[in-house]
């Protein structure tokens, strides 16, 4: 039942109370709370709040496309950004008492789809796209003044993606793509000749760097897109290879704040499952496993991250979702489909939506 | 819309028939190779290289006529590779191959600021293909090549005055067909892209069954309209407010900008009706491929009416909504294709893939 509760304290005191009947009986009958992106059967774009047993508690209709979703216990918020090249984000009461605000990315700036609040939900970081610079900066939003955007840095790349606040509280790594693109020429990629990934670990409150490390030159056209962290505080990280198909690198990795860069050597056949593409990266609560998926590949692949070897592999047509739900992970798919892989006792469930590419475990 | 009804009344008696025409992945993939690709290739082989021939022609007399013939023959390997420019699949996706063909999207103007250096300094190490390939792969290709022939100063080239212009535009073009003629070798191999394309193997690294094989089809069905649409129409069009930029548009100088973009959806269109992908669309869809084929028409039609070079084109209204038809029509092709003819053939080319993210 702690999962309940914990979401319970995330939504703040009155949450329950402000519910519609049916909603408390959604979250009742659920233990775990998870929210995702979604494109409903018409068409039209949203995020849901949903139980494990599939009630869904909130939704929230979005203009366009969304991506990633983040939640803040003390902000009492989530946040659920555009799709890039979009240019909206918005914050929603999980409760659904207040109205969502939405905010528009400045002039020159546009949304990578994730972000990340500080541990006292004071500040609110987004990866955002200077375009006409090529270059990626973290926009700064001030979650007690309306989520004004009070300022920015750099990424120290092109093609931010994911970030993620490490354990120490204070250092953002994000996840540099390399992939330069720019809203006149819609999700066009621009310099698959000259690209640089990077995972670069910054200072959030001097927005300086603390380090950089990047994989083999060889490897440059290999795109770090999506992290998670474990319980020794290693960054895994899975990529998208932008090169000939007819070449197939390693593809799932972790990177250390001491500096240690590694590709792990995933089987032969497992990596050619990925078909080159992972399309998100999850770690299981006790930090222990980490799961990647790959839509291109229908697969889902459950890692230890000690033996940094593969512990299972499962199949899930359109598969990208992941969510630790306390055993193993929850998976979904843009099929609608939602399963429980690598200890969780989810059993598979079709909803009438299909999920977008993450998955976030709210409580 | 006339069309539309017509197409779909055709599909309605047609139906029961067409359904029992199933065609089998592997021959999708057998008539995308051998009656689309392969041929297209080595069409751009030889135009590439009857290129070369003219413009070494007109290095040696110099003249309006020899020059007149680069014209021609530069436009008619341009449009040659706008065929098969969505093949991103195989060798073009190696050693920068796409790139050292057409440097494009050029957003800053790398291609126009380093191809001016090279005319300025006469650096004689852009005058021979050996060497030039040591350099930015933007001076290298067609984007080089088209202000060699048509942006400032390219009337010296009819006279010996442009000798060292003639010269660098020669490597180009050999370049050009070096690289193209690479291409068609890697397509023509029996043990290449070719084979793993049509006779998927458990052992290949790219294709390992026909499905996977059929998927890659679609992602470049799907992805070429998205490049026309992004890379060649809206980055030029008038936006709201915001005025129309021709010079924003690929080719201007030399009035191939909708000839390429014909030549892009062309090279498309045919290789959706050579590879009988259509065919393998289930009893119950069969509207679908009418529908296709309809939209590919009204983006034709609608090229059509685009006759005037891009910059006149953009201020003369007709011509302007012409050419905002022709986007429309990409993106109801983008759908119809990357979605609908995706999920009918049972592909996973979805909504969570196909896109980078």
């Amino acid at each position: 039942m702690w999962q309940r509760r914990a979401f319970l304290k995330a939504a703040g005191v009155g949450f329950a109370a402000s519910l519609l009947p049916q909603q408390l009986m959604a979250l009742e009958r659920n233990e775990l709370v998870f929210a995702s992106s979604v494109q409903t059967k018409a068409g039209g774009y949203g995020a849901v709040l949903m139980g494990e047993r599939g009630d869904v508690i909130t939704t929230l209709a979005l203009p366009d496309r969304g991506h990633d979703i983040t939640v803040s216990i003390e902000a009492g918020r989530g946040v659920v950004f555009a799709r890039q090249p979009g240019t909206f984000a918005v914050v929603f009461d999980p409760a659904g008492k207040e109205a969502p605000i939405t905010l528009t990315s400045p002039e020159g700036r546009h949304f990578y789809g994730h972000g990340v609040f500080s541990p006292d939900g004071r500040w609110l970081y987004a990866t955002e796209s200077d375009f006409e610079a090529a270059k990626g900066v973290i926009g700064v939003y001030d979650t007690r003044a309306g989520y004004q955007r009070i300022s920015e840095f750099p990424t120290y790349g092109t093609g931010p993606h994911e970030l993620l606040l490490m354990p120490d509280g204070k250092t953002l790594v994000i996840a540099n793509g390399g992939i330069e693109t720019h809203p006149d020429y819609g999700r066009t990629e621009l310099n698959l000749d000259t690209m640089d990934p990077s995972v670069a670990f910054v200072d959030r409150t001097s927005g300086e760097l603390v380090g950089q490390l990047r994989l083999d030159a060889g490897l440059h056209q290999l795109s770090i897109r999506h992290m998670a962290i474990d319980a020794r505080s290693r960054v895994w990280f899975g990529c998208q290879f932008r090169g000939s198909a007819s070449a197939s690198p390693q593809l799932v990795g972790y990177a250390t704040m001491d500096g240690e860069i590694k590709l792990i050597e995933l089987p032969s056949v497992t990596l050619l499952d990925l078909r080159n593409y992972v399309g998100s990266v999850a770690a299981s609560s006790d930090g222990s496993t980490i799961a990647v998926s790959s839509p291109e590949g229908d697969l889902l692949v459950a890692i230890d991250a000690e033996g940094k070897r593969p512990v299972l592999v499962e199949t899930l047509r359109n598969g990208c979702g992941l969510a630790p739900d306390g055993a193993g992970f929850v998976a979904s798919s843009g099929e609608g489909e939602l399963i429980g892989i690598a200890g969780s006792r989810e059993e598979r469930q079709q909803f009438d939506f299909s999920f977008d590419n993450h998955m976030l475990r709210v409580g | 819309m006339m069309r539309i009804v017509l197409a779909l009344l055709f599909a309605l008696i047609a139906g029961p028939a067409m359904a029992q025409l199933s065609t089998s992945p592997g021959e999708v993939m057998r008539g995308a190779v051998n009656n689309f690709i392969r041929p297209a290739m080595t069409d751009f082989g030889g135009k590439a290289d009857a290129l070369s021939t003219a413009v070494a022609q007109l290095c040696t007399t110099p003249s309006q006529a020899n020059l007149s013939a680069v014209d021609t023959a530069f436009a008619n390997t341009a449009l040659a590779f706008g065929r098969i420019e969505a093949i991103r699949v195989g060798p073009i996706m190696e050693e920068n191959r796409a790139e050292r063909l057409l440097f494009w999207p050029d957003r800053k103007g790398i291609a126009l600021k380093q191809v001016q250096a090279i005319l300025s300094s006469q650096d004689e190490s852009a005058t021979s293909p050996e060497t030039l390939r040591s350099k930015s792969v933007a001076v290298q290709g067609l984007t080089a090549l088209e202000f060699v022939l048509y942006g400032t100063g390219f009337e010296a080239l009819n006279t010996a005055d442009g000798a060292f212009r003639c010269r660098y535009g020669l490597a180009i073009a050999q370049s050009v067909a070096n690289v193209a003629d690479e291409l068609v070798a890697a397509w023509n191999a029996e043990d290449g892209i070719a084979l793993h394309l049509m006779k998927p193997d458990a052992t290949f690294t790219d294709f390992r069954t026909p499905v996977e094989a059929q998927e890659e089809l679609v992602g470049i069905l799907s992805h070429g309209i998205e490049a026309v649409r992004d890379t060649r129409l809206n980055p030029f069009l008038a936006k709201g407010a915001a005025a129309a930029k021709p010079k924003l548009a690929l080719f201007w100088r030399s009035g191939l900008t909708v000839p390429m973009a014909r030549a892009n959806i062309d090279g498309l269109q045919a290789l959706y009706d050579l590879s009988g992908i259509d065919g393998g669309v289930p009893a119950d869809r069969t509207a679908l491929p009418v529908a296709i084929s309809a939209e590919f028409a009204q983006a034709d039609a609608a090229l059509d009416l685009v006759t005037d070079p891009v910059e006149t084109a953009v201020a003369d209204p007709a011509q302007a909504q012409a050419l905002a038809d022709v986007v429309t029509a990409t993106q109801q092709l983008g759908v119809l294709i990357g979605e609908q003819l995706s999920s009918a053939l049972g592909l996973s080319v979805g909504f969570s893939s196909l896109d980078g993210d």
